[in-house]
C-alpha cells in the first residue's frame, strides 16, 4: 500500500485513480449532454451558420 | 485513461478545469452579449439575408 502510493506522482493508488476516473467520466458525460441540449436550443432560437 | 490520475493530482486538475471552463463560459457569454444578433437581453437582430430565409421563428419584439 505504501509502496503503491510512493509509486505514483499524484499519491493516488490504482484503485483510487479508477474510482475517481469513473466519477470524472460520468460527470463529463452529463456536462456534455447539457451542453448539447443548450446548443440545440440556441440553434433553434437563432442559427449561427 | 484512468492512469492519468496517477500522474495528475485530481484536486489540482479539477480546480484548473473548473477555472478554465468558468473563464471560457464567461468570455463566450460576454462576447455573445456584445453582439446584436445573439444578445438575449433586449438585443434586436438586424434584418440580414441569412436570418430571413433560414429562421422560421418570428422576429423578437422590437422595443
Amino acid at each position: 500500500m505504501v509502496d503503491e502510493r510512493r509509486g505514483s506522482l499524484s499519491g493516488l493508488t490504482e484503485g483510487e485513480a479508477k474510482e475517481f476516473h469513473g466519477i470524472f467520466v460520468t460527470s463529463f458525460i452529463i456536462f456534455t449532454v447539457i451542453a448539447i441540449v443548450a446548443h440545440i436550443l440556441v440553434w433553434q432560437w437563432r442559427p449561427w451558420l | 485513461m484512468w492512469r492519468v490520475w496517477l500522474l495528475f493530482d485530481p484536486r489540482r486538475a479539477l480546480i484548473a478545469l473548473f477555472t478554465f471552463l468558468f473563464v471560457l463560459a464567461l468570455l463566450i457569454h460576454f462576447i455573445l452579449l456584445s453582439t446584436d444578433k445573439f444578445n438575449w437581453l433586449g438585443g434586436h437582430a438586424p434584418p440580414s439575408a441569412a436570418s430571413q430565409h433560414m429562421s422560421t421563428l418570428p422576429e423578437p419584439a422590437k422595443p
